[in-house]
């Protein structure tokens, strides 16, 4: 390169505990370059970005801006410097609106408080104009959309003057057409001068926007490429690992998921026939926390051996129905039969005999006892049956080993079978809720966002465990908010907007655009834009 | 009607103070549990700097900085050590209860009639004060009545109509936030506790101060723990603060009222009507009062867990 890089950041070292999470990770980013820092989970892509923006502080290392070497020790030391970084759980205060938000710990111009506003509001405006990020000043964040809280997010680091802008996972939770804008307004950035990192595991994504990838694994830099000089199928293989001899082509339905192949190229594992009529559910009406009706006479049949995926922007009733379906929110009305014995109004024990299998989303709130060990954790729900029972008290000995197997099988990272759950990585926490759903031979398996955040290898597990249980007869839905997930292994697509549906397509027969405008609410006119 | 009135000032003045210092630190996310004990050591130390040094300023001054002393105690547990607010709460309220009771027996020693100040001047507000019925108990105070209201409106428009205001709520709403803004958590969390649990400590001062001119243990009452309850029931803002303030007061001087005319009731049931009309206006109250999102919730910017 012939001229210094906007940013330099030079063995980077960063351990927590035991664990080296960064080992001597190097990256350089030029200005006017979208960066992809590409990689699964705990690949330290992350924790690279958090001491860069001062989050985390390195072991050792340094860090180059325009040349010079700085020091970053907080957040406040990364502003002044130009970084800005918009996290993967936005950072805002709900019940502020988006002025105050994007205002906080800034120094205010004018006169007053008042007069101080009115100018940030003024400078919003014409960074929402420059950089194509529409959003409402005055509304509170707490209510707006998640697209729109991420501008709000973006705008956040352009207000501070960001030079280099860091998005961890940014289209986790976005629609096909925000995908787009959110692209747009990046190249709109870097031809402004500014530096983008893309944080991202999905390949497909680097390959649309980034003009430059770095690929991490296991905290250490695999490789960094230019555009120009690669392909899916090239970067999915450093991605793996073919050093680790394990990697395999991807099949069909996992390369859609990572997004290396186009959704609706799934025509080859289209079920062919009908399916056994499994669960069925009849005008179900559920409320939320608040009381509020959020699903109302809600229908739905899953064959046996069949998945059905709901593809949908959060908070549109998915945590609602996940809970309703998996017996652990009472239905308001109507009822929910599966496999022929009709469960509704029963007790969760009842439910979980029944052979119900919940995979919520929230892991650390709903899917595990954090300060629990990894046993414990894997036989609750199961604690009842006879496979861990002698003589009406659990049998701890025959649960170990249960534990034993399944770190094992789900290739869990851990030290023993005691290890408190809460110190696992969200990826293997995620392994030790599968392993538990799966251990409860299913008849009805409920999975919410059942791979986000896990590596390729894991997703993979993932899926062909998917696959065993659909063998074994069982019905399965899935929610995902990542649409390229759930078309590839679903056989039916559910959009879901306001709790109720919204469009159904075959998973042979989607447009992802299309899927993307029900699922924000617009009607079945077609605007006619191409996947 | 002003009779009743002049119960009710003093004690709102107690209740507004103790419950200001405890919705400034509230605010920042520290949850302060040391109200009973503190405003005891403040009672203690107030009563005996005021009588050794005869200046109930001084009383007031030197209480308040004892208080902001178990604020850094606190703060410092909590924010470097990250120890359990609640717990850590809980054991000052303790040791500060102890050492009211012994910085009283080491200075003063048991006598048989306890030593006693005079209480604070009264000022009149001219023209006010001369009203009818409300002006004498409302208009004719002493100078930590008037600090109170002053206090009550600066703790508003700085929390409310302010960018610094709007700076030090983010942290008890979301330090992480706050954090990656480059606001100081930390620095926020110390100086809030550190001036709320001094201001805590005036308001027990101001029992020897105003009301009694002397220091028995337990003078305090339970008053503390009500404090608490009036924080959430204000939502943890300073005129809303203000307003519950004065139906505790109200509460409080009916029970004592109540004792004086005698009702033929027992007066421990007496004294539990403020603590009962409380139960009931909190049952109602935490269906729409806020409170900070991360009250009582330590910060910790490398923990992988915290959302």
């Amino acid at each position: 390169m012939t001229t210094t890089a906007r940013l330099e950041m030079t063995e980077v070292v960063k351990t927590f505990g035991p664990v080296r999470a960064l080992d001597s990770v190097s990256l350089e980013v030029g200005a006017r370059e979208v960066h992809g820092l590409l990689g699964g989970n705990g690949a330290g892509k992350t924790t690279l970005m958090n001491v860069l923006f001062g989050l985390y502080k390195a072991d050792s290392g340094t860090v180059r801006i325009d040349g010079r070497e700085v020091t970053i020790t907080s957040p406040r030391d990364a502003i002044e410097l130009g970084v800005g970084m918009v996290h993967q759980t936005f950072l805002q205060v709900d019940t502020y609106t988006v002025v105050e938000n994007v205002v906080l710990g800034t120094p205010l111009e004018g006169g007053s408080h008042r007069a101080g506003l009115a100018a940030a509001r003024a400078k919003i405006a014409e960074i929402s104009e420059r950089f194509g990020l529409d959003v409402d000043p005055d509304a509170v964040v707490e209510e707006l959309p998640v697209g729109v809280r991420q501008r709000v997010e973006i705008i956040k680091a352009l207000y501070r003057g960001a030079k280099v802008l860091i998005l961890d996972e940014p289209t986790t939770n976005l629609t096909p057409q925000e995908v787009d804008a959110l692209f747009a307004s990046l190249r709109t950035m870097v031809a402004e001068g500014m530096s983008v990192i893309l944080i991202t595991h999905k390949i497909r994504e680097t390959l649309a926007v980034c003009d430059k990838m770095t690929v991490m694994r296991d905290g250490a830099r695999v490789q960094t490429l230019d555009r120009a000089d690669t392909d899916a199928e090239h970067l999915a293989a450093i991605m793996v690992g073919e050093s680790h001899g394990s990697y395999e082509t991807p099949t069909l339905t996992e390369a859609v998921a990572l997004g290396t192949e186009a959704p609706g190229a799934v025509v080859g594992e289209e079920h062919v026939g009908g399916f056994e009529p499994g669960v069925s559910v009849v005008g179900a009406t559920v409320r939320n926390d608040h009381g509020v009706e959020l699903v109302s006479g809600f229908d739905l049949e899953v064959g046996k051996g069949e998945i059905v995926g709901f593809a949908g922007v959060a908070g549109n009733g998915q945590v609602e129905l996940a809970e309703a379906l998996a017996g652990v929110r009472p239905l308001e009305r109507g009822s929910i039969t599966v496999h022929g014995s009709a469960l509704s109004g029963k007790p969760t024990a009842q439910w979980l005999d029944g052979g119900v299998a919940y995979v919520p989303e929230d892991r650390h709130r709903d899917g595990i006892l954090p300060t629990s060990g990894i046993t414990e954790n894997l036989i609750l729900g199961s604690h009842r049956s006879a496979r861990v029972r002698r003589r009406g008290l659990i049998d701890w000995r025959a649960a170990r080993q249960r534990a034993a197997e399944a770190i094992d099988k789900f290739s869990i990272r851990a030290d023993s079978p005691a290890t408190r759950a809460g110190d696992l990585s969200g990826g293997n926490i995620q392994r030790v809720i599968l392993a538990r759903a799966f251990a409860h031979r299913p008849r009805l398996l409920i999975l919410h966002n059942p791979t986000r955040g896990l590596d390729i290898g894991s997703t993979r597990f993932v899926y062909e465990q998917i696959r065993e249980a659909t063998a074994a007869g069982c019905s399965v839905v899935v929610i995902s908010e990542d649409l390229d997930e759930v078309i590839a292994i679903a056989d039916r697509v559910i959009a879901l907007y306001q709790g109720t549906q919204a469009g159904e397509w075959a998973s042979s027969q989607v447009d992802p655009y299309e899927i993307g405008r029900r699922m924000t609410g617009l009607g079945t006119a077609s605007v006619g834009g191409a996947a | 009607m002003s009779e009743f009135l002049a119960l009710v000032v003093p004690m709102w003045v107690v209740f507004t103070l103790a419950a200001q210092g405890t919705i400034l630190s509230g605010r920042t996310g520290v949850f302060n549990v040391t109200q009973e004990g503190v405003m005891a050591l403040g009672a203690s130390v107030g009563f005996v700097v005021a009588y050794k040094l005869e200046s109930n300023l001084g009383g007031l001054f030197i209480a308040f900085l004892v208080g902001a002393l178990v604020g850094l105690v606190l703060t410092v547990m909590t924010t470097q050590l990250r120890m359990d607010q609640f717990v850590v709460g809980l054991a000052l309220f303790f040791a500060a209860t102890g050492a009211a009771g012994l910085l009283y027996r080491e200075v003063i020693g048991v006598t048989m009639t306890p030593p006693k100040i005079d209480t604070l001047t009264k000022y009149d507000v001219p023209l006010l004060s001369d009203l009818p019925v409300i002006g004498e108990p409302l208009f004719r105070q002493d100078y930590v009545f008037f600090f109170v209201v002053v206090l009550s409106i600066a703790m508003y428009w700085f929390m409310q109509r302010t960018g610094a205001g709007l700076d030090f709520r983010s942290v008890g709403e979301n330090p992480k936030a706050a954090d990656s803004l480059g606001i100081n958590v930390n620095l926020a969390r110390t100086w809030s506790t550190i001036v709320g649990s001094g201001l805590v400590a005036m308001a027990g001062a101001y029992f020897p101060l105003h009301f009694t001119g002397i220091y028995t243990d337990g003078m305090i009452g339970g008053r503390g723990w009500l404090v608490i309850a009036l924080a959430f029931l204000g939502g943890w803002r300073p005129l809303y603060v203000v307003a519950g303030a004065a139906f505790f007061a109200g509460m409080d001087a009916l029970g004592q009222k109540a004792q004086v005319i005698g009702l033929g009731i027992p007066h421990q049931f007496i004294e539990m009507l403020p603590f009962v009309a409380t139960l009931l206006v909190m049952v109602f109250a935490f269906r729409w009062a806020r409170q900070p999102a991360h009250l009582g919730l330590n910060y910790d910017r490398e923990s992988r867990l915290a959302g």
